[in-house]
């Protein structure tokens, strides 16, 4: 079936009446008409109404752990003895001269001051600034050959959110919204937590919904307090108030309806502030860690200044995630945190202090819970970091070869994909590109990338601006 | 056709395969009859190589996908090629592309990419080749390629088409009223659909005021149309709403959509531009004053060409400046090639309606638009420099500026040496460290003399200087001295330099313009396989294939204006149809074609197509008249139809998108038109033309605020505004509830909901002024429920005012009346100012400060307590007493919470009336006091100009605005005395502003009267034992308005 291009309905009705090129599917009208269509017959009014995959998903809910502004992959996960063997020394003369954000091209290799060990049965190097997660290094698929186009902190996130180093794009967790809709709508499907105040680079666009509709963009929570912004009443106004004023509104608008029934959107708008008053009161039910066991809360880190912030964030991501939101997405170091061209030990320890307790204790929960299985979660930031030295003692951006972990999702664990060279500076082995990440992502949520689209201007636009590449042995 | 045996050396290892070789050569050569030979041919090509090129090539190269602009699927396709030329030569696959890729000897050029073929596979590809690449004719419908490698189908595509010349077709009945009609009335006729009655003559107005002007009607205009006689009513209608100036204020919202307009630079620091506003305001003034299109995209394009001085003319070009910018970019020859890949992209689409895009990193996949086309565009702009020297002032007003400019400079000679003396050295140093930042090449670049510099040299020396001459602008001197001597010798030279302001010109308004970088331009070439190709400036190959004459203009290359004369061309097809599409489709919710950005293959095709070709005919023939356009349009019956017609019948089998009208489409208001209609109906709209932007919290217009890409304002940007990175065609009409949120509960929306309340005192009145209509019965009588709910009774008017008079401008501790806390709830900002006339009675008898107003709960070290206060200092402070003094918290240079103290100097005295006035600056970091003694006439002001650290987020704290008094209550910090009159304002407000005379105070965030009382936006705050009781009516009111401002029937045009 095909549909020239996105038709423009004045209402939801005549939109179903269209050919078929339903909203919810709207992008996919081109393609298998039934993959992706709303999976109950109420729900095609509803654009974020939960879809069927294309294929058998293995991940249903993703929470994406973001370590903003480029945690150093030399220190953490990708062991690399020559770096310290060669340290001092300037890059040999066999490695292409890199790009770097700085400029410090030929400063000295810097020497890694961690421990490495092998960890549990697979035998994963991972370093003691990860003791926690490494216990979980079976549950681990550690991929050491992630590239990104962006060279700095604006093209890099914008590229790890959007796909593009140019803002305007939908992130990726509006396409799964998109391609998945939501299992809960009385939450939003697309969540956003920050440990601080700080702003994410580039503030509210890494979550935006580029050119798709609103419905699918990030909402921010705030981790503590009111969760959502405008969730709560205005100040002094009581539930009974609102409720009143709800029921007059309703009234009135269903007044104005009844001799423009075939105006499908003055009914959305109903819905839409049914949706919101249920979301007031639901939204603070799922972020209330006041129902958590002092177990779980210590699991997390809770009980210590350190871990607290970022094990409260990932507490809040499990009980989000159980409650049915889709896509979860956590930033530790807010605002460029993980950035350290100088001083990489202190800023290093201390960031990775904070969240290694509270992602080892996410995953235990998850699997605790049966969660882990059809929950993907995912650690990473917009790049990696430099063998070369910046400042003395700090690293430079390194976009042309880093790592990211996922677990669970159904992944088989302990393993580890694609590798560096020998210094850890360029990906030399299954590169895969921030396009195929995104493209492997959605493949783990049952949706083939290349099917998911969306009309835009007369372009078929696709996340991975059709560059991407499953990497489906994964 | 002969086989050299030889050629056929790598034998298949399957017999099978061997068997069918065998017969193939047998046919060849034992039988030798032609027709034997081709059905061999035949089987060989459908057993074997078809398999293999379906198998193993049409994915990427078939007739879904064309990687690479190839196509596998015919043989047509494959002599063609993609983007890097032929795939094939039949009989030499030594010299076939394809051959190279199969075979996997070049590490970057191997097909399939995944997978070498199995030898065997690749041998049959390399036979079939050398046999000639047969292609059986029957098997696949030919492809005919004509010259330049465009299908017949691509040349005959219908807007491609040169405008055909129609004439309105004789249609029967009398519903027709103007030729427009008679194209949707033959429509109509031949699908058998009826028109919708007329709207009468509420839901015309209504229509007509929001599509033309954005605004809801007054009550005046509704009345002046009802009480129009004449049958031309809708005529002078829309005549006045034409030529009022509230025209340009909507349509040039559309225009600034289109080029992805906005105030700030994108990317992290999304720097703001201070100086694009004067693009805006052209645009306005441009619609009304009804400037032909053709030279209103003239002007765009290549406004420094046609009129280098006119600055009217030149602030034109500033289109050429709305791509997206890192200002902190080190490698600016990257960035360079994004900003004109922006503006190519920009121009194809918005002029042309093709998304030129597609074609930048091969051949369009679906449209004839070569990648050699996207590059001939792209040449028009290669020489573009983005100009930061140039001022908005024609030559007189220029030269008058350098004469007086000239008397400073010589006047202050002396003093600015000495300056310079104290800080050039560290500032070049500080440019020395930014020049760092960049590669060797580019340093080389900046380091050499302009006139050695190539064209593109100096386009990228220029975006270099622009951060070197940034690092100068920001070198903060004070800083940057390690001695008090020094920070004292440079405050003082500083000050002496200010004794010459009153010398200096008033200044020019800066040009965010362009021009070209020379009379010669750098080159534009693009990459293929085959390597770099340079290209010429041209239009698109399939209309213009030649190269056109360009000729220099000025110090200029002339090429923009080459490209602004082919794309008014009375005759481009293109750009006439994509204008006057683009035009109906703002007035009826969906364009002849519904993708008015996209008229190629993947867009729609016209409903009407010769309606399309008789308007863009005529638009041309009437001058290029936006203005007659609409009056044409809106004339016709067409538009003049209700969209009160439900779908049923034939419209619901045959047409339920409305796309043959056959009723008027129904629609929700654009963001700025929900947000200016709700200023509207609370009376804040403040109608002032033109200018700087101002926050989106004041109550301006929508399109005078400001529009910065990543921090957009909420409410625009949850009703769908769009953020300006790229051209956006047609609005989103979203409902999501976390919109709903944001209009139920958020601060901005509420407080126009209590304006409102202020101002109506029935339900009638709520209905007539939310929704200009007079309610029905029914719905008097629900909204009447709802207040005998709320006020357990029926409503009764209120008979007496509620609130009590005497002595309103005193605060005083103890009383009901301490401290004054806004319900409007503003916002100011990082640069406001407050001015006030007040009286202070006593100081704190330790050091605590008496608070004229604030924005502050008092704290000094957390987030929340982000604000800052007015007042005057206690006895014991160590700033003295009665001194007038800011305290600010916010971030400072290193993001960190800071906390400062900014002391005036100035003192009070107590009893005396003063008129106090102070502007708070992050952006320029620093205070400005002003003090008056009103009881001294003859005495001058004082004034005082205190500099701190603080960047910014004052406003990020968990305070709200408070008179008289901080955010919670504290009795040492309350003012004592009187505040008779009490203004906030956004930004700095210049020394004529400034007066003591508070009834002549107009813009404000908010403004406190005592004569006025505290009105529905302000609310005493007491000592709790006799605060303000609980209003339960005006409660309701303020409910039942906001009830209505979100209402469909506000929302929505139906």
């Amino acid at each position: 079936m095909s549909c020239e291009r996105i038709q423009q309905p004045t209402s939801r009705r005549e939109f179903l009446q269209s050919a078929g090129c339903g909203f919810g599917a709207v992008a996919l009208a081109a393609l298998s008409p039934q993959s992706l269509l709303a999976s109950t017959s109420t729900a095609a009014l509803n654009p974020v109404a939960a879809k069927i995959p294309h294929h058998r998903a293995r991940a249903k809910n993703v929470i994406f752990l973001f370590m903003e502004g480029g945690p150093s992959h030399l220190d953490t996960f990708d062991y690399k003895p020559l770096l310290n063997e060669l340290a001092g020394q300037r890059l040999p003369s066999s490695f292409k001269p890199p790009l770097t954000a700085m400029g410090e091209v030929n400063a000295p290799l810097l020497e890694c001051k961690r421990e490495w060990k092998q960890r549990g049965q697979s035998g994963l190097w991972i370093s003691d600034w990860f003791e926690n997660v490494a216990r979980h290094a079976d549950d681990l698929t550690v991929i050491r050959s992630c590239v990104s186009s962006g060279i700095n902190h604006a093209g890099g996130v914008c590229s790890m959110n959007t796909g593009s180093v140019f803002g305007g794009r939908p992130s990726l967790g509006a396409w799964v919204s998109y391609g998945l809709g939501t299992e809960n709508e009385n939450l939003p499907g697309f969540v956003v937590i920050k440990d601080s105040e700080g702003t994410v680079v580039n503030g509210v666009r890494n979550w935006g919904n580029g050119f798709m509709p609103a419905v699918y963009q990030g909402v921010e929570f705030n981790a503590e307090g009111v969760p959502i912004k405008y969730l709560d009443n205005p100040k002094g106004v009581s539930n009974e108030r609102q409720r009143d004023k709800l029921d007059l509104l309703s009234a009135l608008n269903r007044q104005f309806g009844e001799t423009r029934s075939d105006n499908t959107e003055l009914e959305a708008r109903i819905r839409g502030y049914e949706l919101a008053y249920r979301m007031q009161a639901e939204a603070p039910q799922a972020v209330d860690l006041s129902k958590e066991t002092e177990a779980t809360r210590k699991l997390y880190g809770m009980d210590k200044e350190e871990t607290a912030v970022f094990g409260r964030n990932c507490l809040l991501a499990r009980r989000l995630v159980e409650n049915g939101v889709r896509f979860v997405q956590l930033y530790s170091g807010a605002g460029s945190k993980w950035d350290s061209h100088k001083g990489i030990e202190k800023a290093h320890s201390k960031l990775c202090q904070s969240v290694d307790q509270p992602i080892a204790g996410l995953l235990s929960d998850l699997k605790a819970r049966g969660m882990l299985d059809e929950t993907l979660v995912i650690w990473g930031g917009e790049f990696g970091r430099t063998p070369m030295s910046e400042a003395g003692d700090g690293r430079d951006h390194n976009p042309s070869g880093f790592t990211m972990w996922m677990a669970g999702g159904g992944l088989q664990g302990g393993r580890t994909i694609g590798a560096t060279d020998d210094l850890g500076l360029y990906a030399v082995e299954d590169k895969l590109h921030v396009h195929d990440l995104h493209a492997t992502i959605l493949h783990l949520l049952g949706i083939d990338h290349t099917k998911l689209i969306y009309p835009h201007k007369g372009r078929p636009e696709r996340i991975d601006q059709n560059e991407g590449h499953a990497y489906a042995k994964i | 056709m002969r086989v050299p045996l030889g050629a056929l050396g790598i034998l298949p290892a399957a017999v099978k395969k061997l068997t069918l070789f065998c017969y193939l050569l047998l046919g060849f050569r034992a039988f030798g009859a032609e027709d034997e030979a081709r059905r061999a041919l035949d089987k060989f090509f459908e057993n074997e190589v078809r398999p293999i090129l379906a198998n193993r090539c049409y994915e990427c190269h078939g007739e879904k996908k064309q990687k690479g602009g190839l196509r596998a699927d015919h043989i047509g396709y494959l002599k063609a090629g993609g983007d890097t030329g032929p795939a094939l030569v039949p009989g030499k696959p030594e010299e076939s592309p394809l051959i190279e890729a199969i075979r996997y000897k070049k590490s970057d050029f191997q097909m399939p990419p995944k997978e070498k073929l199995p030898d065997s596979e690749v041998a049959i590809l390399e036979k079939w080749i050398q046999l000639g690449a047969p292609w059986p004719e029957s098997a696949t419908g030919s492809v005919v390629l004509s010259e330049g490698g465009f299908t017949d189908e691509q040349r005959k595509f219908w807007c491609f088409q040169p405008l055909a010349k129609t004439q309105p077709p004789q249609v029967a009945g009398n519903w027709v009223r103007n030729d427009i009609d008679r194209f949707i009335a033959q429509k109509h006729a031949e699908l058998n659909l009826t028109p919708a009655p007329e709207a009468d003559a509420r839901e015309f107005v209504r229509r007509a005021t929001m599509d033309l002007h954005g605004l809801p009607p007054t009550e005046e205009q509704l009345a002046s149309f009802l009480s129009d006689p004449s049958p031309e009513a809708r005529a002078h209608f829309i005549d006045g709403l034409l030529a009022s100036p509230h025209y340009g204020e909507r349509w040039g919202q559309h225009w600034l959509d289109l080029v992805r307009y906005a105030e700030s630079d994108g990317y992290n620091a999304d720097e703001f531009r201070p100086a694009v506003w004067p693009y805006r305001d052209w645009v306005i003034k441009s619609l009304n004053a009804d400037k032909p299109y053709n030279q209103f995209v003239r002007e765009q394009l290549a406004g420094d060409e046609i009129a280098p001085e006119n600055p009217d003319v030149l602030i034109a070009t500033s289109y050429l400046r709305n791509p997206i910018y890192e200002w902190n970019q080190a490698d600016v020859r990257g960035q360079w090639d994004i900003i004109l890949t922006d503006i190519t992209d920009t121009t194809g689409e918005l002029f042309l309606g093709l998304s030129f895009g597609c074609a930048r990193c091969h051949n369009h996949k679906f449209d004839p638009i070569l990648q050699k086309d996207y590059f001939r565009l792209r040449a028009f702009f290669a020489p573009v420099q983005w100009r930061d020297d140039m001022k908005l002032a024609t030559p007189e007003e220029k030269a008058a500026y350098q004469v007086q400019q000239d008397v400073w400079e010589k006047a202050t000679a002396e003093v600015r040496g000495k300056i310079a003396a104290m800080v050039e050295p560290q500032i070049e140093k500080s440019v020395a460290r930014a020049l760092k930042r960049f590669n060797d090449e580019l340093q080389g670049m900046v380091q050499k003399a302009e006139e050695q510099r190539e064209p593109m040299e100096r386009q990228l020396v220029n975006l270099c200087n622009r951060q070197l001459t940034r690092a100068r602008r920001t070198f903060d001197a004070l800083k940057s001295f390690k001695s008090d001597e020094d920070k004292a010798k440079y405050k003082q030279l500083q000050e002496e330099l200010k004794t010459f302001d009153s010398l200096k010109p008033k200044p020019l308004l800066d040009a965010f313009v362009a021009t070209d970088v020379g009379p010669a331009a750098p080159s534009t070439s693009f990459k293929t396989r085959k390597g770099e190709q340079e290209v010429a400036p041209g239009f698109l190959t399939l209309l213009e294939p030649g190269e056109p004459k360009i000729a220099p203009v000025g110090s200029s290359t002339g090429r923009r204006s080459a490209l602004a004369d082919w794309i008014t061309r009375p005759d481009n097809q293109l750009s006439t149809r994509v204008i006057v599409n683009r035009v109906w489709q703002y007035h009826f919710g969906r364009g002849l074609v519904a993708s008015s950005s996209d008229f190629g293959k993947l867009g729609e095709k016209p409903s009407h197509p010769e309606l399309l070709d008789w308007l863009a005919g005529r638009f041309v023939e009437q001058g290029w008249s936006l203005k007659q356009l609409h009056r044409e349009i809106m004339l016709s019956a067409t538009y003049g139809q209700t969209a009160r017609r439900e779908l049923s019948g034939v419209a619901l089998n045959i047409d339920p998108a409305n796309k043959y009208l056959w009723r008027f489409n129904p629609r929700r208001l654009d963001a700025e038109q929900v947000r200016d209609a709700m200023l509207a109906a609370s009376g804040e709209l403040d109608l002032k033309a033109g200018g700087a932007s101002e926050d989106a919290n004041a109550t301006r217009r929508s399109i005078y605020t400001i529009k910065k890409r990543n921090s957009q304002n909420e409410l625009l940007r949850s009703l769908d505004a769009p953020s300006g990175f790229s051209s956006t065609a047609e609005r989103q009409s979203t409902t999501t509830p976390t919109q709903a949120l944001l209009l139920l509960n958020g601060d901005w929306p509420l407080a126009r909901a209590r304006k409102l309340a202020s101002r109506v005192q029935t339900v009638d009145g709520a209905w007539e002024l939310i929704l200009g209509r007079t309610p029905t019965p029914r719905e008097r009588e629900t909204a009447d429920a709802f207040l005998s709910k709320r006020l357990g009774g029926p409503d009764k008017p209120p008979t007496v005012s509620l609130r009590a008079e005497g002595g309103p401008e005193i605060f005083r501790e103890k009383t009901e009346h301490e401290r004054l806390l806004d319900q409007g709830n503003v916002w100011e900002g990082d640069d406001f100012s407050v001015e006030a006339i007040v009286r202070l009675d006593s100081v704190d008898a330790n050091a605590a400060v008496r608070t004229i107003a604030s924005r502050w709960n008092g704290g000094k070290d957390n987030i929340e307590a982000y604000g800052w206060s007015l007042g005057v200092t206690g006895e014991k402070s160590r700033f003295k007493p009665r001194n007038l003094i800011v305290q600010m918290v916010g971030e400072d240079e290193n993001a960190n919470i800071g906390y400062e103290v900014v002391a005036s100097n100035l003192r009070m005295e107590l009893g005396h009336r003063y008129h106090v006035a102070v502007t708070v600056s992050c952006a320029e970091h620093s205070v400005t006091f002003r003090l008056k003694d009103l009881e001294q006439p003859e005495a001058a002001a004082q004034t005082a100009v205190v500099s701190h650290a603080l960047k910014g987020k004052l406003g990020y704290g968990a305070s709200s605005f408070v008179v008289g008094g901080i955010n919670k209550r504290a009795p040492q910090h309350q003012w004592d005395g009187a505040i008779e009159a009490l203004r906030l304002v956004s930004g700095r407000l210049s020394e004529s502003e400034w007066t003591a005379d508070a009834s002549r105070w107009s813009n404000a965030l908010a403004l406190w009267n005592a004569k006025g009382g505290v009105g529905e936006l302000w609310a005493w705050s007491g000592d709790g034992k006799s605060t303000e009781a609980a209003d339960p009516r005006r409660q309701a009111f303020t409910d039942l308005c906001q009830v209505l401002l979100n209402s469909n029937e506000f929302l929505y045009l139906h």
